[in-house]
């Protein structure tokens, strides 16, 4: 029996009259990548913005690693390991590429206010570990050259891919994307898909992406959610959902 | 008055602005808290001072008590404020330093009200010059700030100061990477008014009087204009506002006694100060000096790795 990594059960989020997330349980067991599809307005990034903390849910409870996270703050949902990148990258922008990646690390004593002023030596060690990390994630992502120069002067898609970068640095065991390959070029698109899929077999860490580019998420992908106002319609293999009747009418509106 | 003694005189008030703008910078520059109501931490500093060096505690104690009592009131005063945004914490803060401006004023129990209340000089030699008490405490001043500077810049350069570097940029995406912008924001509002609250003590012992109108929120906006000229998020540019401001204001008031003008010259200073940092918000709005970087080991690692790629490749 595979262990469960989240659990999301009933869960419900509405603003004002709209239900946003209606009664969404998903269960995702083991290591994998998971996908969630569905036209815009069908309640995704809610989903996921629900699931990180930054809205409470009205109803249900949403599970991490068997603990429950629906009443914790943001930054300790990050802290259990539970990490994500913005749909719309938000880099700090006078701050340099590196420090943008050693901001997201994750325990850093050096982050603590009396450690970091009496105990340089101790967290300078890790500091180097870190940087070090950092820089073989830089280099994947093909972002070392541009290590010291400030977030706020790299372009679109190198914003995108500093966002990933983030979330890696955190070392998660699942990292929730939202449309990763959405504004990139066709090409950059599948490598980025193509890193995930690296960064799933050689490190076992898992994803759960949203995104609208179907012909790249089908292909990596392990599981598809679809959903629709704000519920699950449909769920099953990329290949399974790709012939199924009821994601055709409510995403690609054909038949 | 003997020139030497007021140059030496401008060189104390320079040393204890400069700590003052230091810990502006510090919740400003650093962590973008617009803490705009400065002076009345500096009030807690120096009154408490005030108050504990007549009960006769020695200076030092004095000092400490005075960061401590100060801390404890930014601490407190962050609380309700550090959900607010930016501009409605300004708000709080600048009516919180009114508030307690006044109440020191119209309770005359606390501190003597609008008569004042005089202070014993920390380190008082029998029979010497103005000169030298005046050197003296020069040296308890920079002392100070020393200390203050030191603790200001190593926090600067560590993963501390990188973090309250990303709540200013972005608060939700820190927060969104597992920093508690709360909990940071409150340690950098007690730890700025402690520092703010030393530079109360420092200033009540040296003009050995203080009254409630020495801390008219126009000081909180001194401290501003020092640390937007000098560079916020850079220490040496905030010394150097601190510095610059200073000359600035001693000058004119020197000028005004050879210039007949129109108007009331000490008003003129405001509206120089008000122009000139307008200018210096449109030309230069990164201040004199430039942002300071993280400076830590990370970083050597970059430049290094960089090198030795390249010497690979050669």
């Amino acid at each position: 029996m595979e262990e469960t990594v989240l659990r999301i059960s009933e869960v419900s989020k509405h603003f004002g009259g709209v239900y946003a997330v209606s009664g969404v349980s998903l269960d995702m067991k083991g290591r994998s990548i998971w996908g969630l599809v569905g036209p815009n307005g069908s309640g995704k990034t809610t989903l996921f913005n629900t699931v990180l903390g930054f809205h409470r849910p009205d109803g249900g409870a949403i599970y991490f690693n068997d603990n429950c996270i629906s009443k914790l703050a943001p930054h300790q949902i990050y802290a259990l390991g539970l990490v994500s990148a913005f749909q719309i990258p938000r880099p700090f922008q006078r701050l340099s590429v590196l420090d943008n990646m050693l901001v997201a690390a994750r325990g850093h004593q050096g982050d603590r206010l009396l450690d970091s002023l009496f105990l340089r030596r101790s967290w300078q060690k890790r500091e180097v570990e870190l940087a070090d990390k950092a820089m073989e994630i830089l280099e994947l992502l093909e972002l070392d050259r541009l290590a010291s120069s400030p977030a706020g002067e790299l372009s679109g898609g190198q914003r995108k891919l500093l966002e990933i970068g983030k979330g890696l640095m955190a070392s998660p065991t699942l990292l929730l994307l939202d449309e990763p390959a959405a504004g990139v070029n066709p090409n950059l698109g599948r490598r980025i898909f193509e890193k995930i899929k690296e960064l799933h077999q050689n490190k076992g860490l898992s994803f759960f992406i949203i995104e609208h580019r179907l012909e790249i998420l089908f292909d990596f992908a392990h599981w598809v959610y679809v959903m629709d106002k704000g519920k699950i319609v449909v769920q099953g293999k990329p290949e399974e959902i790709a012939k199924n009747p009821v994601f055709y009418q409510v995403y690609l509106g054909e038949r | 008055m003997d020139p030497l003694v007021y140059v030496l005189d401008l060189i104390v008030f320079i040393g204890i602005f400069g700590i003052v703008s230091l810990s502006l910078n510090l919740e400003f520059g650093f962590a973008g808290l617009a803490n705009f109501g400065k002076v009345a931490f500096f009030l807690i500093g120096a009154y408490t001072y005030a108050l504990l060096s007549q009960a006769g505690v020695p200076f030092y104690l004095c000092l400490i008590a005075g960061a401590v009592t100060t801390a404890i009131a930014g601490f407190l005063v962050s609380l309700p404020t550090l959900k607010l945004r930016e501009d409605y914490l300004a708000i709080v803060v600048l009516t919180f330093g009114e508030i307690l401006r006044l109440i020191i004023k119209s309770e005359h129990w606390i501190a003597g009200g609008i008569w004042g209340i005089t202070i014993s000089p920390a380190i008082s030699v029998v029979g010497v010059s103005a000169r030298v008490s005046t050197l003296i405490n020069i040296g308890l001043v920079y002392l100070c700030l020393f200390i203050c500077f030191m603790v200001v810049q190593s926090l600067a350069n560590s993963p501390y100061g990188r973090v309250i570097r990303a709540i200013r940029e972005d608060e939700v995406a820190a927060e969104a990477l597992g920093k508690d912008r709360a909990k940071y924001r409150a340690q950098v509002f007690a730890l700025g008014s402690a520092i703010a609250g030393v530079a109360g003590g420092l200033y009540a012992q040296y003009i050995q009087f203080i009254d409630p109108y020495m801390f008219m929120p126009m000081l909180t906006f001194t401290v501003w204009i020092m640390v937007l000229l000098g560079g916020p998020a850079n220490n040496w540019g905030a010394l150097l506002g601190a510095g610059l401001v200073e000359l600035f204001d001693r000058g004119t008031n020197m000028a005004k006694d050879y210039l007949t003008l129109p108007i009331d010259p000490s008003n003129l200073q405001y509206i120089i100060f008000g122009v000139l940092i307008i200018l210096v918000l449109f030309y230069r709005p990164q201040g004199l000096l430039k942002e300071s970087r993280v400076k830590t080991k990370a970083l050597e690692l970059v430049r290094h790795g960089r090198n030795s790629v390249k010497n690979k490749r050669s």
